[in-house]
Parts: C-alpha cells; sequence; structure tokens
C-alpha cells in the first residue's frame, strides 16, 4: 500500500497538522501518520470523519484510480 | 468545533481503531507465547529438569508473559487512547502502585513472621506475593515515565 499523498496535501491545504486532525477525528496523531504513509487501512467510519473534516468526498482522497482505465 | 458536530460518534474515551488493532494482535501473540512457554515448562519438567519449584516456574513465565505484554503495547503507542493522552495517566498508575505496595507491605510481614517462628514451610505464596509486588511497583513506575514522554512528544 502506498503513501496516500492526497490525504496529507488536503490536510495540508487545510493548514491543519497531524495532531489537529486526529484530535478533530478522535484518533491519536500516530494513527493519522500511519494513514498517511499507508501503514493503516482506516474503517470506513474513520474516513469518512477525515473527508468531513477536510471537506472533501471519499473520492477526491481515498480512491485509488486505476492507471489503466485512466489510459 | 462546531463544523464538525455531524461526525459520527466515536468512542473518545477508548483506544482508537488502530490502537485496539494493535493490542488485539500483541495479545494474541503473547498469549501463545506464554501457551507454548508452559508447554516446554511442563515438558522439561516432565524430562527430570527442573529449573525453578512448581509454583515459581509458572509464576515466572507468567510474569515474563505480562511484561512482555505490557512493554509492547506501550512501545507500539496502544496503552492509552487519544483522549487520555492528553490527560495525566498518573491516577492510575498510582493506584497500580499503591495496591502494589500494600501487598508487598503484608508479605513482608508474613515473611517476617515465617522466619521468626523458625518453622520449615513449603508454602512459597509469600515470596511470590512479594517478587510480584516489587515487579509491578517497577512496572507502574516505567509505564508512568514512559507515558509522560510521549504525552509531551
Amino acid at each position: 500500500m502506498g503513501k496516500n499523498l492526497r490525504l496529507k496535501s488536503a490536510r495540508a491545504a487545510r493548514d491543519m497538522s497531524q495532531k489537529q486532525l486526529a484530535d478533530a477525528v478522535g484518533v491519536t496523531r500516530q494513527t493519522v501518520n500511519a494513514i498517511e504513509n499507508g501503514n493503516y487501512n482506516p474503517s470506513i467510519n474513520l474516513c469518512i470523519n477525515i473527508c468531513k473534516v477536510l471537506g472533501k468526498t471519499l473520492d477526491e482522497i481515498f480512491w485509488e484510480a486505476d492507471e489503466d482505465a485512466e489510459k | 468545533m462546531k463544523s464538525f458536530g455531524k461526525l459520527m460518534k466515536m468512542q473518545r474515551n477508548e483506544l482508537d481503531e488502530m490502537q485496539l488493532q494493535t493490542r488485539n494482535r500483541i495479545g494474541n501473540q503473547t498469549f501463545m507465547l506464554l501457551f507454548y512457554l508452559l508447554l516446554i515448562s511442563i515438558g522439561i519438567y516432565g524430562f527430570g529438569f527442573r529449573w525453578l519449584d512448581y509454583p515459581l516456574n509458572v509464576f515466572v513465565i507468567m510474569l515474563f508473559c505480562m511484561s512482555y505484554y505490557l512493554i509492547r503495547i506501550i512501545w507500539n503507542n496502544a496503552y492509552i487512547g487519544p483522549v487520555s493522552e492528553n490527560q495525566s495517566v498518573g491516577r492510575k498508575v498510582t493506584y497500580v502502585a499503591a495496591i502494589a505496595g500494600i501487598a508487598l507491605v503484608i508479605a513482608a510481614v508474613y515473611i517476617q513472621s515465617l522466619t521468626t517462628k523458625t518453622a520449615a514451610t513449603e508454602d512459597s505464596g509469600a515470596i511470590i506475593l512479594f517478587v510480584f509486588s516489587m515487579v509491578l511497583i517497577i512496572v507502574a513506575v516505567l509505564v508512568g515515565i514512559i507515558a509522560k514522554r510521549q504525552n509531551s512528544e
């Protein structure tokens, strides 16, 4: 599982630190860090919460586009 | 946080989902470790090799596994949840240390009374309780120090 750079950039665009995002969704900073680094697969509830906090949709942050389909 | 009012309810006073997953994984591994260590101990006991007398060997194995479990969950940040991370864990540690301290004193008094009677008893329960309490105090202090360090980071 690769890094989730879209989550990182969406968070940075909101000028939020990992700690602030973690507090907003009720998890630890380490969990947010693990999600961004691709070391942990969050539950759908956590994904939705993160999207709501960042003002994005699930697709925009968590959908991994199929490269073949794009071509 | 008004704008986030519609967030789904997460258990804010508990461990988060990754911490739970980590704790469950470590718990399962520790249980298997305990099982195999006890099995090995029984096996070598059957072959006639007695590395420790009966109740003590089980006690030492259990103590080892408990310490292993605690150290690993603290190391993997699965000991305290996201909310309690912001609070002091001192109270929890103080309770454990106080209970262990009381047990330590009771065991010490009991051992003292046994030695003054000079009666040779095979009961090693008091010594087990004494050592267990001492280890518990040490572990509680270590947990307090590590948790404090993690919070300040």
